[in-house]
């Protein structure tokens, strides 16, 4: 138990969180303390990539992350509004090139690349961002479309 | 065909799609089972008190359950708990409630099991350690048999220039959809209500209610968001507990697997062993023996279709007059075998492919060659007896040499290009049914299944409403009802969603022109239009808007209803053929031709995929961008089962690689370029002649690149999946 609350911001949304036992996951505090079930659960041991969010602007596994870790941080998940720019720039690049099926793993990918692309900005490179993604799985699409994606954000569209 | 938006885009980029995980109920309590601890044993005691001691656990077993279940007749056959003998490992005992997933799992741990180990089999050729004669009929493991000829084998085998026998082993494979099993069931006055990430709503419905021995009226399924199905969430698996939990708590009850769980307990492919004969004379195949044995785990007798229906799988597409064919489903101590992706049809293609090119090889022929002298054509029979339908196979195989020859022309030394082929059949399930309300501005379908991502419902569904009924995209919509709100559908498998609900659409559509048409006082069918923003309906002379049609009562529900159902004419083979067992006739029948360019390292023996084609007899394309969408996907897929995928029993029944990072499927870095072509003009089962295409694409994969990767490098590999440590094996590197 922490002695005072853990303080983050939430997709811009000031949280206080009380009584976080020690070994709680990021993942889990989003999901079912703040219960924001955007953010996806799949293997929870890091090999899917699927619980992928921002913490402080960098891609982090919610999964294998503990809440008391992002004490003070901003987090930024799947759920952040419009005003996002960037995650916005990946939400249009998948929806027009067809980049999900079931949609499980998206939520992951978009924040992985988003990530990457503020990390880098324009300068990232083809490689870089589909080493960017190499870490997450889709069983639908045969990552094909979500190529056709990642290089219409490379080549500046949409 | 333009590509459209998908329809589930939008709100699956901003994390507003509600999957099974994600169903949140106040007050729920979380599930979890009370696992056996070994593959095969007696159970001595199962001591459940320390656990029911524990603040707000409460625990269903065995001795609960007539206490809870409904007053019909249970399913005795599939006891939801292991009752004396248990038979996997991982098959529940029991299953605990719990405030808090962390207080579910110490409930488990505070169960006392004790049992008395019996001997474990896992291995079929343990089983059978030489190839089953007759004496297999009378063995306790084989709990089907199935054996069908044609013709005089042994003499043609006699007289033959050349006999080629192969023995093949594949392996088992799990579907790996990204989100586990999860539902959350309530208990609502005298209704049992269970939501779940389902690919059959009325499937889950019919087995639950026959394991709980409840009538179907009582229980309502409802479908979530699927994130991804590929067989493995075809019929009910938690569902049953969940609901048994919620009726012994009078709470809300959820239950999800973990990844490992969701490995352990999946209803996987399992392995099988195939034993193939050829018998060539003057270059054409004069009669081929096939023998199966498949592995079906804990699988009930005469419950499974698998082996006569993966059979047809081994002689097709190639004709054969005189033939034997013989397979066994065997038990062992693993889970029950379920559905993966076009069940075990990527594995006999893989068989068949490979042996036909290595028939062809050992008698100095073209392997294309002669696997395009056997192709079935449209007017052929099948060897059991049923006549081919339209099959635009020949077709994809010589668009697909083509491309072979120039990536030949074009790829360097120690690089390997191959073709495989395979064949598939819209399925229809029990047929389906769709309800449409033509309101004065929208077509609405109602319809009881959910979108799991393939495209077939949102944007397939879509597409033949607006091409039907020839309104613009943005007035058709579909609406999701569940078990007691929508008509019956079998769910979604067998590549039949498209064709059993868009046909359904279509005589829906029919019923709704011939109503409208009486209304306006004409005959035959109106047709429909959008004026000033109003659907109007105009038959003969007369002309009328939507809104005028309508009698109050429609105003008031929304608009007109007219329902639709499909369900596929009966198809035969020839009985006589068959000596035993069930073997089944095809709806229609699809082709399809891959082709790979693979580099294979010299050191390691590793494959590398370099590029793909695939070329698909689809009949008509519907929806452009979901049917290339399946293409890829597929092949990503079978990728994975051609290379890497295998989960590994330990000699005790054990899964090794109950993991993502032990059982590998494919990620983005080995997944080359994909080319998708589509040939069309071949008529299937569906609405304008369209055929399934959820699984023809993952079905000539593994095939594809082992011909690949023996041209890169000369081995000749049996054995699924093609790994490094295989390759390099068969090269005589380990």
């Amino acid at each position: 138990m922490t002695p005072r609350p853990l303080r983050l911001t939430v997709n811009g949304r000031a949280v206080e969180l009380v009584d976080v036992p020690a070994s709680e996951r990021l993942l889990d505090t989003l999901r079912w303390r703040l219960r924001s079930k955007g953010t996806k659960e799949g293997c929870r041991t890091g090999g899917c990539g699927a619980c992928t969010v921002l913490v402080d602007g960098r891609t982090c596994l919610s999964c294998l992350t503990l809440t008391h870790e992002v004490d003070g941080t901003e987090v930024t998940t799947i759920e952040v509004g419009p005003e996002d720019a960037v995650v916005t720039r990946v939400r249009t690049a998948f929806e027009e090139a067809g980049a999900l099926q079931c949609g499980y793993c998206t939520p992951g990918f978009v924040m992985a690349l988003a990530g990457l692309l503020r990390e880098r900005g324009t300068s990232a490179t083809r490689e870089e961002l589909l080493e960017g993604v190499g870490g997450n799985l889709c069983r639908c699409t045969g990552y094909v479309a979500i190529v056709r994606a990642i290089e219409s954000l490379r080549s500046g569209g949409p | 065909m333009t590509a459209a938006i998908r329809p589930d885009a939008a709100i699956k980029l901003v994390g507003a799609a509600v999957f099974g995980t994600d169903l949140d109920v106040p007050g729920m309590l979380w599930a979890a089972f009370v696992p056996a601890p070994v593959a095969h044993g007696q159970i001595r005691s199962l001591d459940l008190r320390a656990a029911r001691a524990l603040p707000g656990v409460t625990v269903v077993g065995p001795e609960e359950l007539a206490g809870l279940v409904g007053p019909g007749e249970r399913d005795q056959e599939r006891p939801l708990f292991a009752q004396g003998e248990i038979l996997y490992r991982n098959q529940p005992l029991a299953v605990v409630a719990a405030p808090s997933a962390l207080e579910a799992r110490a409930a488990v741990a505070a169960v006392r099991v004790e049992v008395d180990p019996l001997p474990v089999v896992v291995d079929l050729e343990t089983i059978f350690p030489e190839w089953p004669g007759s004496e297999a009929d009378a063995s306790p493991a084989v709990t089907a048999h199935v054996r069908a000829r044609h013709g005089n084998v042994e003499a043609e085998v006699r007289r033959a220039d050349r006999v080629v026998s192969e023995i093949y082993r594949t392996a088992s494979v799990h579907q790996v959809a990204l989100e586990p099993h999860a539902c959350v069931a309530e208990i609502r006055g005298d209704t049992w209500y269970v939501r779940t990430t389902t690919q059959s709503p009325f499937g889950v419905r019919e087995d639950a209610s026959s394991l709980l021995g409840l009538p179907e009226s009582s229980l309502v399924v409802e479908g979530t968001w699927v994130g991804g199905g590929f067989g493995g969430k075809g019929s009910s698996f938690l569902e049953p507990y969940a609901l048994l939990l919620a009726r012994a708590t009078g709470r809300p009850v959820r239950f999800a697997l973990g990844y490992r769980e969701e490995f352990r307990l999946g209803r996987t492919t399992l392995p099988a062993v195939i034993r193939m004969e050829t018998a060539v004379t003057g270059g054409r195949i004069r009669a081929r023996r096939v023998r199966l044995l498949l592995d079906v785990g804990n699988s009930l007798p005469g419950r499974d279709f698998a082996t006569g229906y993966s059979i047809g799988f081994l002689l097709g597409p190639y004709r054969t007059k005189t033939f034997e064919v013989e397979g066994y489903a065997v038990r062992t101590h693993k889970p029950p075998f379920g559905p993966h992706r076009a069940p075990f049809a990527p594995q006999c293609a893989f068989v068949v492919e490979s042996h036909l090119d290595h028939v062809a090889r050992e008698l100095n022929l073209d392997p294309e060659e002669f696997r395009a002298r056997h192709m079935w054509q449209e007017g052929d029979m099948t060897p059991l007896g049923q006549k081919v339908g339209p099959f635009g196979l020949a077709t994809a195989f010589e668009r697909a040499r083509a491309t072979a020859r120039q990536w030949r022309a074009e790829a360097p030394a120690g690089h390997g290009v191959g073709v495989g082929c395979g064949f598939w059949s819209t399925s229809t399930g029990a047929g389906g049914e769709v309800r449409l309300r033509l309101g004065p501005r929208r077509l609405v379908v109602v319809e009881g299944e959910r979108e799991i991502g393939s495209g077939s419902v949102l944007a397939g569904l879509t597409a033949v409403a607006v091409r039907v009924t020839g309104l613009p995209r943005d007035r058709v919509s579909i609406e999701y009802g569940n078990t007691s709100e929508a008509p019956f559908d079998s769910g979604v498998y067998g590549s039949r969603t498209l064709a059993v609900l868009g046909r359904a659409i279509e005589e829906a559509v029919v019923g709704l022109r011939r109503t409208l048409a009486e209304r306006l006082g004409a005959r035959g069918q109106a047709e429909l239009s959008i004026e000033r923003d109003e659907i109007y309906a105009e038959a003969g002379e007369r002309r009328a808007a939507l809104s005028v049609l309508l009698t109050p009562e429609e105003g008031a529900a929304g608009g007109i209803v007219s329902e639709g159902r499909h369900v596929a004419p009966p198809r035969s083979i020839d009985e006589s053929r068959v000596v035993a067992g069930t073997f089944y006739p095809y709806t229609d029948f699809t082709g399809v031709a891959h082709v790979a360019q693979v580099a294979v390292d010299p050191a390691t023996g590793a494959v590398r995929v370099e590029r793909y084609a695939a070329y698909h007899d689809a009949g008509t394309v519907v929806d452009a961008g979901a049917a290339q969408a399946q293409v890829e996907g597929g092949v990503a897929m079978g990728l994975g089962t051609a290379l890497t995928e295998e989960a590994i029993w330990s000699d005790d029944g054990r899964l090794v690689n109950d993991g993502l990072l032990d059982y590998r499927i494919p990620t983005l870095a080995e997944v080359p370029p994909i080319t998708v072509e589509f040939i069309e003009g071949f008529a299937g089962a569906g609405p304008f002649g369209a055929k399934g295409l959820g699984e023809p694409p993952i079905i000539p994969v593994p095939a594809t690149v082992a011909i690949a990767v023996r041209a890169a490098c000369g081995a000749h590999l049996t054995e699924l999946p093609l790994t490094a440590e295989r390759v390099a094996r068969a090269l005589k590197l380990l």
